[in-house]
């Protein structure tokens, strides 16, 4: 059986992709939360629209010779990166990052991230009750 | 490289470069009375780091690295002691540019800066240890 094909299965595993991928630019942001002139980033929201999208559609660019250059390499599901536009805070230096506003993204992603995993644990749960065998 | 690891390899070069803001810091405050021992001479004078954003091609993120240590250009302060040997004519001595309550709050703002990193790398150990446990 292939539980790519259950949807709750499916619709965790693209939520947990993008929470690390927020994680990721959360990381950066903290990292260069004193670099002059860095600006922070953000994920774009988590849609409805995210579930429904296939893999498909995202297009690489081709190389037909061998001069051309074959472009970053994505890898199979990226979501989509902004820039904060109505920054907090600005610091001087031109850097936007707010140390707080950050590490409250963190937690919320890490708290999504419980929830998300805890679902796939219940439902595989589910699936090992219908199949009748002693937990 | 997973992503989760990648996060910790960006959170792990923030604190490096707050480390070595830390360890300069340190410099000046251990200096700041640093004076010269000849008239005309100069005495210490305080170092300020930069941090710039470089991308990790290995792991295709913004990491932070120290640009570089520089002299602080500011003027040096003046203290009236005729008896020290480096006085000059009129009995001043050059003294370290170097503002302990400048230093300071330097200091607490690296900290903050290393927490925050530090915190970072506690909640990507915790969703790494969360997706881990879906296999229990």
């Amino acid at each position: 059986m292939d539980f790519s094909k259950v949807t709750l299965f499916e619709a965790a595993k693209k939520k947990l992709q993008w929470l690390t991928q927020r994680q990721e630019v959360l990381a950066q942001n903290i990292a260069n939360a004193d670099t002059p002139g860095y600006r922070a980033h953000d994920l774009k929201g988590y849609e409805f629209r995210e579930l429904v999208r296939r893999e498909k559609m995202q297009i690489n660019m081709a190389v037909t010779d061998s001069n051309q250059l074959p472009g970053a390499r994505r890898r199979i599901r990226d979501f989509a990166d902004e820039k904060t536009r109505i920054p907090f805070e600005t610091a001087p230096a031109g850097n936007n990052v707010v140390l707080e506003e950050q590490m409250a993204k963190v937690n919320e992603s890490g708290i999504k991230h419980r929830l998300t995993t805890e679902l796939y644990k219940k439902h595989l749960g589910m699936f090992k009750m219908a199949l009748g065998r002693n937990q | 490289m997973d992503d989760l690891m990648k996060t910790l390899r960006v959170s792990a070069a923030g604190m490096k470069a707050q480390g070595t803001r830390l360890r300069v810091i340190s410099e000046n405050i251990a200096n700041a009375d640093s004076l010269p021992t000849e008239p005309g001479r100069l005495p210490y004078r305080r170092k300020v780091v930069h941090f710039k954003d470089v991308l990790d091609r290995s792991i295709g993120l913004d990491t932070v690295r120290v640009k570089g240590i520089s002299p602080d250009r500011s003027d040096f302060q003046k203290r009236f002691d005729p008896a020290h040997p480096a006085a000059d004519a009129d009995g001043y001595v050059l003294a370290p540019n170097v503002n302990p309550l400048i230093e300071m709050m330097d200091m607490r703002e690296a900290e903050r800066s290393y927490e925050a990193n530090l915190n970072m790398i506690r909640a990507s150990k915790a969703m790494l240890q969360s997706t881990i446990d879906v296999l229990r």
